[in-house]
């Protein structure tokens, strides 16, 4: 299949774009936006800085973004644009899905480097849930890539918005949406995290790790045994592979051994501290301050130090 | 109603050995029902009891993935029938490919309703595999799966969106992706491990499954170790936590992350 030098990104009714657009806009001659979904999210799409906006149409009351499905596959499928950038998210995975099954791409997941070599897209990401990094050069047909979607643009002088025909809708309506009594936590922009894992032997002493947070100035998150397994810690709070990725100046991890799922939400950290009472638990290779000993007792002297070094 | 798990047999990472250049050797790990799986199992296995379904169980990959322990593994899993391609062909295969021979197994087994499948792989974690399973079906597909139950010919779907809970109905046949603690899944006993060994198997022939050629559209060009960012890797004296206490807040304090 023979490309053209287009990039596209296709928008999953979320106008937080910025992060598809960075990486896909060094990647072709124009810009294109995609977008499934309302008006409102289309209108900031063409703003945002793009050459063109093909948007599918007002969804029905009730239709979610994952009816789109077929109709983002054809449409890319007929543009057989050089790169398509989508997000990594649960409703951005479902519109990727369609256009590799419409384009016979693989869908590269985890992207944290895109670049061109000659007219070929190459795609750094890490694979085995994270153990390696690989660069792959995309060699025929269209690349396409998930990404962190990023946050919002605005700005640029809007252009038009195209509507097509979106063509027939998988019979898919949301009939009831409740909202859930934990709010969000905006993990990925906190500047100082403690996390807790398996080493807290009950609910209860939670509260020294939350205290050691305050004391901190940060929020309280965990390893995925706290959130899933035992559901002592909000899921939202769960940082790894399958959870939050975090990005703070501070990252105290208290009884986690530091398995590498959890390392993966936690690596782009500045200073990592780790305390665990197993001297070999692989977290001590993977911090910059480590004190081996019972979380019982170095928490407390740590959320004491911490206070009075802040105040 | 027809219930398809789509699992994947597959090795940790955690297990896996990685190279100072950054390749894999997976040599020494061992397979396993992929850990995000285990839930759709269960997933699966509710919906049929409450509709008086039947749930077969779905594999592809190298030969390999068909051992006895492996088909007990899933079979004492509730499930009702365990299908499988086990070919070495598939080898290393991409998601897309992976996707399209479950796609063709799917409509082997024929007349199936809905496709179960845990959120991500183990070994890959690309959390993709499902949703471009559902679009080579030509179905509805869903992510963040936490319950399913059966209204008339119609599914209804709670799933997990940013600050909340909806519930979908889905009209005609749909792939779904469980959140890792959708259920909490039974863990086999001796009733279920014995009761494996009678539940039927069936091989499916890769070659019989009309599936495209794969297409190599990706060239390798370099693997890296991870960047673990250089840490210090500074050990404190455990055994005076008071002064370990203090100097530790002493150096964050100094390098302005405290």
């Amino acid at each position: 299949m023979n490309v053209s030098s287009q990039a596209w990104v296709v928008v999953a009714d979320d106008a937080t774009i910025g992060g598809l657009l960075g990486a896909a806009r060094p990647l072709g001659t124009s810009l294109v936006a995609l977008v499934a979904g309302r008006r409102e999210v289309a209108e900031a799409a063409a703003a945002a800085g793009v050459d063109r906006v093909v948007w599918l149409g007002e969804p029905a009351d009730g239709v979610p973004v994952e009816a789109y499905g077929p109709a983002v596959g054809r449409v890319v499928a007929e543009a057989a644009p050089r790169v398509v950038v989508g997000p990594a998210t649960d409703s951005g995975r479902v519109l990727l899905g369609a256009v590799a099954a419409a384009t016979g791409a693989v869908v590269l997941a985890g992207a944290s480097e895109l670049s061109l070599d000659g007219d070929k897209v190459v795609v750094e990401r890490a694979v085995g849930g994270g153990i390696a990094l690989r660069r792959d050069r995309v060699v025929a047909g269209t690349a396409v890539v998930a990404v962190a979607p990023g946050g919002t643009v605005a700005g640029a002088a809007p252009v038009a918005v195209e509507e097509v025909d979106p063509g027939p809708l998988l019979a898919l309506r949301v009939t009831d949406r409740r909202v859930t009594p934990r709010v969000g936590v905006d993990l990925g922009s906190a500047k100082t995290v403690v996390g807790v894992g398996r080493g807290l032997k009950a609910r209860e002493d939670l509260a020294l790790i939350e205290d050691l947070a305050a004391a901190a100035g940060g929020e309280l998150a965990c390893s995925r045994p706290l959130a899933e397994g035992v559901d002592w810690v909000g899921k939202e709070r769960y940082l790894g592979i399958s959870g939050q990725t975090i990005t703070p100046d501070l990252y105290v991890a208290v009884g986690i051994s530091g398995q590498i799922q959890h390392m993966v939400g936690v690596r782009e950290a500045t200073t990592i501290v780790a305390v665990n009472s197993d001297p070999h638990a692989p977290i001590f290779r993977e911090c910059d301050y480590g004190i081996v000993g019972d979380l019982y007792t170095v928490v407390p002297l740590l959320a004491e130090a911490f206070r009075a070094a802040r105040s | 109603m027809k219930i398809v798990v789509a699992y994947k047999w597959a090795a940790n990472p955690q297990d896996a050995e990685v190279g100072p250049d950054g390749t894999v050797d997976w040599s020494r790990a061992k397979g396993a029902v992929s850990e995000y799986d285990p839930v759709a199992f269960e997933l699966a296995r509710v919906l049929a009891d409450t509709c008086a379904g039947e749930v077969v169980g779905l594999t592809v990959g190298a030969a390999a993935i068909d051992t006895p322990l492996a088909r007990k593994a899933a079979l004492s899993r509730g499930l009702d029938s365990l299908v499988m391609v086990a070919d070495d062909a598939l080898r290393g295969a991409d998601g897309t490919r992976i996707a399209a021979v479950l796609a063709g197994a799917v409509r082997a087994i024929g007349d199936v309703d809905v496709v179960v499948a845990g959120e991500s792989s183990v070994d890959v974690g690309d959390r993709q595999v499902a949703m471009t399973l559902a679009a080579q079906l030509g179905w509805a597909g869903l992510n963040a799966v936490r319950a399913v139950t059966a209204d008339g010919g119609s599914l209804v779907v709670e799933r997990e969106v940013a600050g909340g809970v909806e519930t979908v109905v889905a009209g005609g046949p749909v792939v779904l992706a469980a959140t890792a603690d959708a259920a909490l899944p039974r863990v086999p006993g001796m009733k279920e491990i014995l009761g494996a060994a009678k539940k039927p198997t069936q091989v499916l022939d890769l070659a019989a499954l009309d599936v495209p050629a794969p297409a190599d559209t990706i060239a390798p060009v370099s693997t890296a170790r991870p960047d673990t960012g250089n840490r210090q890797g500074v050990m404190l004296d455990a055994a005076d936590l008071p002064a370990a206490a203090a100097q530790l807040t002493a150096a964050l304090r100094q390098s302005g992350v405290l």
